[in-house]
């Protein structure tokens, strides 16, 4: 209200006006924002209960439909597959029947053949057996009559070799006598002059060992006497050879 | 010199300091020496330059002149002495003794004179020395050689040295 304008005369209103006036005034834009934020919130949280709910019926429809999409699917396979599995056995039944009997037609016909071939092989083996029976038997009697010519050659051969044998092991055994006389010979030869040869060296040796010790003698008295301490043996061997001294200096 | 025996070198006695021939020699010399001293020393006298001296002799003279009664106052008696002498040192006999050691000279005495007494009265000894004799001499005479040595000793025994060997091998 403006400073110059007059306040204007209150009017009495009826209870309902006022009721109205209370609403129009109660519901302001304040009001009406916030019923229009619940109303837009409640909107909201059916949209979403609602979205929710038709979500699970949607899942629960889906799981439905494929369970038995799956049975039917399965169903109409096994349908398909059992038909299928007939008619190839059919198929397969009809072709190896074929073949089998196409193999055994074959198989017969190698199997005469072979036959004859084995038939034809064994009269010409029984053909070579018998020539080779016939030339092994020719061979055989020539070899024995020609081992009959050999045997008797080399008994006579033999005899002579045994003659022979003899001659050489009597000569072999005088040979063996002469040479034991003889090594007996020889060895008492060698023994003598072993022992002579023994006896030489140790004569040697002796001799030798008296020349050794009359040089150590020598030696080791080389220097131990002087002539005043060797005056008297002189003397004295002097005497016992005085007349011969005497004799040659009369000479 | 006295006239009651003719001394010649047959009968001289030597004495025992004259051992060798060289001994002999130079007694010879001696002689000859001192009979030109007293020669000359004479001549002089007579010609009045001075009186007649004695000469000197050595020991070995004195008493070899000693022991034969000799003087050499004459020049006769010393002529036929230094004759004599010449005559001795050519025929006396050698006895050629070879030692082992160095011989001194009283032993050399000691033999010489147990020579001369034994063997004969004008030996004279021609000393050798041979180490290898060990002891004992090697003596020579004009004829023979007499081995009276260790050495010679144990040679003569070589035998008996090799029967002992043998009996000590045997008894092995």
């Amino acid at each position: 209200m403006g400073i110059f304008q007059h306040k204007k005369p209150e009017v009495k209103k009826t209870p309902q006006e006022e009721a109205s006036d209370a609403v129009v005034n109660y519901i302001d834009e304040t009001f009406k924002d916030e019923l229009r934020t619940f109303g837009r919130s409640y909107f909201e949280k059916i949209i979403n209960d609602t979205g929710a709910l038709f979500q699970q019926d949607l899942n629960t429809t889906i799981g439905q439909v494929n369970v038995q999409l799956q049975d039917h699917v399965t169903k109409q396979l096994d349908v398909a597959i059992a038909q299928v599995n007939v008619e190839l056995k059919d198929r397969v039944a009809k072709q190896l029947e074929g073949q089998f009997t196409e193999y055994n037609n074959e198989m017969k016909q190698a199997q005469e053949v072979a036959l004859k071939t084995l038939t034809e092989n064994s009269e010409q083996l029984q053909a070579e057996y018998q020539d080779l029976r016939t030339t092994l038997q020719k061979n055989v009697a020539d070899q024995k009559v020609t081992l009959t010519n050999v045997f008797e050659e080399n008994k006579v051969r033999i005899a002579e070799m045994k003659e022979a044998q003899d001659m050489a092991l009597k000569s072999l055994n005088d040979s063996a006598q002469a040479l034991k006389d003889q090594y007996a010979q020889i060895n008492a030869t060698l023994e003598k002059n072993v022992a002579d040869q023994q006896q030489v060296l140790v004569s040697a040796f002796e001799d030798n060992m008296g020349r050794i010790i009359e040089h150590y003698l020598l030696g080791a008295l080389g220097d131990q006497y002087d002539l005043k301490a060797q005056l008297p043996s002189i003397i004295h061997q002097m005497e016992e050879n005085k007349q011969a001294i005497v004799d040659d200096m009369k000479l | 010199m006295t006239e009651t025996e003719i001394k010649t070198h047959e009968n001289f006695t030597l004495p025992a300091s004259l051992v060798t021939k060289i001994d002999v020699s130079r007694l010879v010399s001696e002689v000859e020496r001192v009979d030109n001293e007293m020669t000359a020393s004479a001549v002089r006298a007579k010609a009045g330059s001075g009186e007649q001296t004695q000469p000197m002799l050595s020991d070995q003279l004195s008493e070899f002149l000693h022991q034969n009664n000799l003087t050499l106052e004459n020049s006769i008696e010393r002529s036929n002495l230094i004759k004599e002498l010449r005559l001795l040192k050519d025929k006396a006999p050698v006895l050629h003794m070879t030692f082992s050691v160095t011989a001194d000279v009283e032993s050399l005495q000691k033999l010489t004179d147990w020579v001369r007494t034994t063997v004969h009265p004008q030996a004279v000894i021609a000393v050798g020395l041979q180490p290898a004799l060990v002891a004992g001499v090697y003596l020579r005479t004009p004829n023979h050689v007499h081995d009276l040595s260790v050495r010679g000793a144990l040679q003569g025994r070589h035998g008996l040295l090799v029967e002992e060997l043998e009996s000590l091998r045997g008894s092995k």
